[in-house]
């Protein structure tokens, strides 16, 4: 082999050079040559079931297949091009693909975006030898509610069924029979319930495979698409949005190996028609109704409640980056004030250097995961919460053989590749601080440092957004981190988060991470904002209570599901009602919306040109596939035209000038973090268990009306789950329904038994069907609850 | 012929021979102890020089390949015998698992000191009930009298054997196939390289041999490299079971030295064709072999010599056709049962199997058309080597060789618009036999 | 209700602890369902996924996959004739269909507990036409002797085979497949 690990060939008389290992079929691909392929994909293992991709090696007796063949140095490959071999091996292999495949090209989904359709077009046979008859199956059968299965149109390239076993782990479709009879089936009676399902639809070289969602919806040349990046969660997979007469028929994943791959959750993938949904198109003011206004109207209504007015902003997180930054802006240089949060999540027991790294720019990356050698995740269900980041530890297992290691109340969903530790909610912190003080002995947190020991600085530790709920877990990861020289990322959620934490939607904290009370760093900011209060704001809950003790003249939501997010949903609701003066922007009513005294239509994110940035710190540029709905417009240029009429131009004529200032500001600083060390104080010990939620990824959420299929497919009604041995305890028994109660509140709910769950625990989803948990919560998601059998507390109440 | 003497088939006359007392009173075993009294590679290179090479088909040399696994530097190592036996017209392994049971054992003791290997499986094609109960009993008998276990035959080697049946799937023969079976999986080969002497099984290298191959070790060992290699030409060494079939007074396993001429093999050892009919064509290894005619009959049965005259010696089954028996009935039985049991996996094999079997079913039962000849020539041709194993490749050869000696034949159906042989027993399936019909047809989904 | 029986269970985990890698022992325990059902069925097929901790897809893969495992209920008397080449030249395909003439049909009507399949070489060709009953082999069998053995089954009156003890009914011989071990006189 030649020097350092590359080696030379030539392919169809142009040399190349690549690193060892390529294989032959990327090496062509380097050169632009394009060899034609069913059953390889750049992202799973090479099989060579389909044989399309024979080329011819000079010196070799019998002909090779280019994806399964590593490059040899000096090799010499005649491809389709250059070897009359080649080329009908692939004619030939081509026919034989064909005489089985049914002529439905015309009513295909795939029709127009084939492989198989477009190489039959480019150089198949005229009309085929074949005239003896084909094979016949039943036509497509569900899968699931979501995925449909042709298995005539079927090629047999098993991109699917290796798609669940290498990348999803979650083998519901398989290959049954054999010879000419094999069949990528299902085990009758079970449903295809694996939340990366719609992978296989993308992936499928024909029609075989199609969605629900997608069925004669149209036809390549009617649609209109453009690159983005999902709305959905923090993971960041870029996408791309096809829109069909104006309306959103599809979304697909991006090739981008930087963060997804070639993947999608199915919530990314089919929860797209919010957008079509309940928009709001027109200002409105109360008068007493909402009736249309001008949006010269509502910003002179603004300016007038919030001259000498207490005003408080609270930002969702839908917001791109752009409009975050603009929001920051606003609420301190024109509102003058630091009652600015983005964090709706209640109580977060979170250092503030840990929020002033993340604000401060990128820190680890999907690309460490795989370098890394041991991988601790703590407070998270990645599955459910993080799905593409649930992948890619999955892929650090199988392909650098990474240690994983799960801190969890519950068993999740990684547990077949890692070490799940379970822990009581809220208890993270004590796991953690065991881990850094063991050593030797095989227990579990020696096992853990053991890992991170060998695996050096190349170990990371993933802290969940649902750990900032549990006292003191966060800072405790971080002082694990330094002691044990592991990387540390505290995780956001949605896609806007961690862009609204740069931005500085935050009461302490401005742009880049720079703290509020910091002389110096604020005066880092003024030069370009004019002053700034130096006093630090007031988080999202004192916001709230004080907009409860009606002591706020203006309260200015910003895509944000308050009733909906915030873990105090009484709170939350004696909020709205009691400040004087509330202020809703978004791209729909929702239950804010009707409440509210002014209403501003925002556009959605496939109709705005900017950034969201992922859990990585990662910015990624969305563009517009329309224009805006009606008159709503990107929200930077509502609070740009606000701050006109408030008087303080923020001077955002456009989006570059936007941008050059942001430029300035947010352009990474290093921000260490101060020693950790847990600051807890003795948990009180109170009655019954304890109750924790966090959202799971199919739910009742804003962006995912009218995903029914979805739903159908991959949703549940609420529960909630208990140890086996807690409900023998309290006599409560699978299905069976349950009174929960906690100092919030009560419901009733059905019972889920599971030894997946710690003893002394209740799990309750944060929004499914049927019920939102924050009727349950004071302030953050967790709380000591009772349960017990519904029957019981009837007879209880006489 | 008369005066050669049988080596691996010299108890199947003997009553109880089977039984470990009757196998030990006729010097059972001692091809071990010599063995275990030699150094490991003492033992691989007396395997080399005696230039045994694999009687599976594909007559690779037993001893390089053993080297290369005894190599590998992971460990543990497997030794597996390929007991599935499914070549149509090949039945020697079955009759040496159930006349002489302890001759395999042994030679696959010796393989795993060669290697070191502790654990070694046999897998049995499932089929072979009676086999594996011969197997059963003579694995307990040599565990009984310590030939297997701990310290094997007084040394300090162990050594498990664990018998695993297969479950009906002859593409469960192809070695890597094997292994997935072997591992619960479905029977589909993996991709090479890796090849299985250094990846095998569980990922641990790997010796894969058939049963006759392994058979042959404990005499190599006993008896001498230079004895073996002594017998037959100089490429291919030692005696070769001959299993004859079809159209032969005598059918049976013959065994003889390997370069044996065919016509001896059919005329003297199997008695002939009956009833004074000429040999009109006959494979040299099974179904896999293309067919060769009388004009090949003086062709000595070796390796090369096969190779030469445009065939391939595979597993030694010569399965003999007469005058009044349809090439084309044949060519379409055949081609069935690779549709029947190709694994689906690869496009070539799968679908060509599949168009073959209907274009050959049109022929024989009217319906042909005289392009049709020249189709199955270009399918074969888009087939070959390009399937992912030799299956697929296997399933070319009745077609292209019945298509080259017989081609008139074949425009013979066309013109009399059906077979124009119809002195029966017909041969290929009384309808279209699909590859996995059973299968469809429980999965109750393909209509046709 | 479970499928396998205590005692197959227990059998089953002995089987499994054979191989170093538990999922080995997959056909054997497909083998041990159809000893336990006389077929492998739907709640076969999940048992052994849940022995071993696959999916049931993952099973019925293989399951479909090996033409030995019956996933339709099968006659206590399977009936196989190899009809093969070596075989066919010697009448097979004529006494596939005499078999399938004399036991009325393939499949098992439930009545007569009689299956009868076509099947490939078994490797028996010097006994050509061979046929099995529960893989037992009976050697150079003729039209009229599938025809009388398919009548004696019918009243489970066992023919004496060529070679070995006499056949066992198909759920009995799934147990010695499975490896349990051949207890036949
Ligand atoms: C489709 C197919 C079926 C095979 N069946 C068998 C078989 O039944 N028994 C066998 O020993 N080898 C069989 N082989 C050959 C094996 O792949 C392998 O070469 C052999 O077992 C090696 O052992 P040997 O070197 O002792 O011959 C088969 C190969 C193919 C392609
Ligand atoms: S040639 Fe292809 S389809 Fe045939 S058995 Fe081999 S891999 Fe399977
Ligand atoms: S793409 Fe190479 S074999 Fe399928």
């Amino acid at each position: 082999m030649s020097d350092n690990g590359r080696v030379t060939l030539t392919i169809d008389g142009q040399e190349v050079t690549v690193p060892a290992g390529t294989l032959v079929i990327r090496a062509a691909e380097s050169l632009g040559i394009e060899i034609p392929r069913f059953c390889e994909h750049p992202y799973l293992d090479p099989v060579g079931a389909c044989r399309q991709c024979i080329v011819e090696v000079e010196g070799q007796r019998k002909p090779i297949t280019s994806c399964t063949t590593p490059v040899e140095e000096g090799m010499v490959v005649r491809t389709q091009h250059t070897s009359e071999m080649a080329h009908k091996a692939q004619e030939g292999m081509l026919e034989l693909l064909l005489i089985n495949h049914p002529l439905d090209c015309p009513v295909c989904d795939r029709g127009g975006e084939c492989p198989l359709q477009d190489q039959a077009l480019a150089w198949g046979p005229g009309e085929s030898r074949y005239i003896d008859p084909k094979r016949v199956f039943r036509k497509p059968i569900p899968l699931s509610p979501l995925v449909l299965l042709d298995r005539e149109r079927c090629v047999l390239c098993t991109r699917c069924t290796r798609f669940c076993e290498e990348i999803s782990g979650e083998q519901f479709i398989e290959m049954f029979d054999r010879g000419a009879a094999q069949q990528v089936a299902i085990a009758p009676g079970e449903d295809f319930r694996s939340p990366f399902s719609g992978n296989t639809v993308q992936i499928c070289p024909v029609g075989a495979l199609t969605s629900e969602t997608y069925r004669f919806a149209a036809r390549p040349f009617d649609l209109k698409s453009a690159d983005s990046v999902c709305p959905h969660c923090a993971c960041g997979c870029t996408i791309r949005v096809d829109i069909r007469r104006g309306e959103v028929v599809r979304h697909q994943a991006r090739d981008n190996p930087e963060v997804n791959d070639a993947w999608l959750c199915d919530k990314g993938r089919y929860a797209f028609r919010f957008p079509d949904r309940d928009r709001v198109t027109t200002p409105l003011l109360r008068v007493p109704g909402l009736e249309p206004a001008s949006f010269a109207e509502v910003f002179g209504a603004i300016a007038e409640r919030a001259r000498g007015g207490r005003v408080a902003v609270l930002a969702g997180g839908r917001l791109t980056d752009e409009d975050a930054y603009a929001l920051s802006k606003l609420a301190r240089t024109a509102f003058r004030t630091n009652d600015v949060d983005h964090r709706l999540t209640g109580t977060q027991d979170v250092p503030l250097d840990v929020e002033r790294a993340a604000a401060a720019g990128p820190g680890v990356t999907y690309r460490d995961l795989e370098k890394a050698g041991a991988i601790v995740v703590v407070g998270l269900d990645a599955r459910e919460e993080l799905p593409i980041l649930h992948l890619r530890i999955r892929k650090a297992v199988r392909k650098t053989g990474a240690r994983v290691f799960v801190i969890h109340p519950r068993r999740t969903a990684l547990t077949d590749v890692a070490e799940h530790i379970p822990c009581r909610p809220g208890g993270e912190a004590d796991v953690l601080e065991e881990i850094v003080a063991a050593s030797g002995g095989d227990s579990a947190a020696a096992r853990v440092t053991a890992a991170l020991g060998e695996a050096g600085g190349s170990a990371v530790i993933l802290a969940g957004p649902g750990l900032a709920a549990s006292p003191g877990a966060v800072s405790m990861a971080v002082s694990m981190a330094q002691s044990l020289g592991a990387r540390f990322a505290f995780l956001s959620r949605r896609a806007g988060d961690r862009g609204a934490l740069r931005a500085g939607l935050h009461p302490g904290l401005l742009p880049g991470g720079r703290a509020v009370d910091d002389e110096s760093e604020r005066g880092e900011v003024e030069p370009l904002w004019g002053s700034i209060p130096g006093e630090p704001g007031r988080d999202a809950r004192t916001i709230l209570e004080a907009a409860a003790r009606r002591e706020l003249d203006l309260l200015y939501l910003i895509g944000a599901d308050l009733r909906g997010d915030f873990p105090d949903a009484a709170l939350a609701d004696r909020a709205l009602e009691n400040v004087p003066f509330l202020v809703v922007q978004d791209i729909s009513l929702g239950s804010e919306g009707q409440s509210a005294d002014a209403v501003l239509p925002a556009a959605a994110f496939l109709e705005k040109e900017g950034h969201f940035t992922d859990w990585e710190g990662r910015g990624q540029r969305i563009t517009p596939v329309r224009g805006p709905e009606g008159l709503s417009r990107p929200d930077w240029q509502i609070f740009q035209e606000l701050s006109e009429t408030l008087g303080a131009d923020m001077g955002f004529s456009s989006l570059e000038a936007l941008h050059t200032e942001m430029g300035n500001l947010l352009a990474p600083r290093s921000v260490s973090i101060s020693p950790g060390g847990s600051r807890r104080e003795p948990r009180p010990e109170a009655e019954g268990l304890e109750l924790f939620t966090y959202p799971l990824l199919v739910d009742e959420g804003r962006l995912s009306v009218d995903a029914d299929e979805l739903k159908a497919a991959l949703g549940t009604d609420s529960f909630v789950e208990v140890n086996p041995g807690d409900a023998t305890r309290l006599g409560l028994a699978e299905g069976n329904e349950a009174v929960v109660r906690t100092e919030a509140g009560e419901a009733r709910l059905p019972v889920r038994v599971s030894a997946g769950i710690v003893e002394g625990a209740a799990f309750v989803p944060y929004n499914q069907r049927g019920f939102r948990a924050n009727v349950l919560l004071s302030g953050t998601t967790r709380a000591m609850a009772t349960v017990e059998p519904a029957t019981a507390a009837v007879e209880a109440a006489g | 012929m008369a005066e050669f003497e049988p080596v691996l088939t010299a108890r199947w006359r003997t009553d109880g021979a089977d039984t470990i007392d009757g196998y030990l009173r006729s010097g059972g075993y001692e091809g071990l102890k010599k063995a275990l009294s030699m150094s490991p590679s003492d033992v691989i290179e007396a395997v080399k020089a005696s230039g045994l090479r694999g009687r599976g088909g594909a007559g690779f040399p037993t001893g390089l390949k053993w080297e290369f696994t005894a190599k590998a530097q992971s460990t543990p190592k497997y030794v597996v015998c390929n007991a599935d036996e499914g070549e149509p017209g090949t039945f020697k392994d079955r009759e040496l698992l159930e006349r002489d049971p302890h001759q395999l054992l042994e030679g696959v003791a010796i393989a795993s000191h060669a290697i070191g290997c502790r654990t070694a499986f046999v897998y049995l094609r499932g089929e072979f009930l009676y086999a594996g109960r011969q197997l059963e009993r003579a694995v307990a008998e040599a565990y009984d009298r310590g030939y297997l276990g701990r310290g094997i035959a007084g040394s300090d080697q162990d050594l498990d054997i664990v018998l695993h049946r297969g479950a009906g799937s002859y593409e469960c023969g192809e070695e890597t196939a094997l292994l997935e079976s072997l591992e619960g999986k479905r029977g589909q080969p993996r991709l090479r390289p890796p090849f299985p002497a250094v990846v095998g099984l569980y990922g641990a290298p790997t010796v894969i041999n058939n049963v006759e191959t392994l058979s042959a070790v404990p005499h190599i060992l006993a008896r001498g490299a230079d004895w073996f290699a002594g017998i037959g030409p100089e490429k291919s060494t030692g005696t070769k079971i001959f299993c004859v079939s079809g159209k032969v007074a005598r059918p049976g396993n013959y065994e003889a030295p390997m370069g044996t001429p065919a016509r001896v093999v059919i005329d003297e050892l199997a008695g002939g064709v009956p009833d004074g009919k000429r040999v009109k064509a006959w494979t040299p290894g099974g179904s896999s072999t293309p067919f060769l005619t009388d004009d090949h009959l003086d062709t000595p049965m070796d390796f090369e010599s096969i190779t030469a005259a445009g065939s391939l010696l595979g597993t030694g089954a010569v399965i003999v056709l007469d005058e009044s028996d349809c090439v084309v009935d044949a060519a379409l039985r055949f081609t069935q049962f690779y549709a029947h049991e190709s694994c689906g996996k690869c496009t070539p094999c799968r679908e060509g199997t599949w168009w073959l079997t209907k274009v050959l079913y049109r022929m024989e039962n009217g319906g042909g058309r005289s392009e049709d000849v020249d189709v199955m020539v270009d399918v074969g041709d888009n087939m070959l080597f390009k399937n992912f194993c030799a299956l697929g490749d296997g399933a070319v050869s009745p077609i292209h060789s019945s298509i080259k000696f017989f081609r008139g034949e074949y425009l013979e159906h066309v013109r009399v618009g059906g077979c124009p042989l119809r002195e029966r027993p017909a041969l290929g399936a009384a309808e279209p036999r699909e590859a996995g019909v059973t299968g469809v047809v429980e999965l109750g989904e393909v209509l046709r | 209700m479970a499928v396998l029986s205590d005692e197959l269970r227990a059998k089953a985990q002995e089987v499994i602890d054979r191989y170093p890698e538990p999922r080995s022992a997959l056909l054997p325990l497909l083998y041990l369902m159809q000893a336990a059902e006389g077929h492998v069925s739907r709640e076969g097929l999940r048992e052994a996924a849940e022995l071993l901790g696959l999916t049931t897809a993952e099973v019925e893969a293989v399951a479909t996959y090996y033409t030995m495992f019956k996933e339709a209920p099968t006659g206590r008397w399977l009936i196989s004739v190899c009809t093969n080449l070596s075989c066919a030249l010697a009448g097979g395909r004529r006494v596939f269909d005499r078999a399938v003439e004399a036991a009325g049909g393939q499949s098992d009507d439930g009545e007569s507990g009689l299956t009868v399949e076509e099947v490939e070489c078994l490797g028996a060709c010097d006994a050509a036409p061979v046929v099995q009953v529960n893989y037992c082999n009976y050697d150079r069998v003729t039209e009229d002797e599938v025809a009388e053995m398919v009548e004696r089954l019918r009243n489970d009156d066992v023919p004496e085979p060529s070679r070995g003890p006499k056949p066992v009914p198909h759920d009995a011989t799934a147990r010695i497949l499975a490896g349990l071990g051949d207890d036949r006189g």
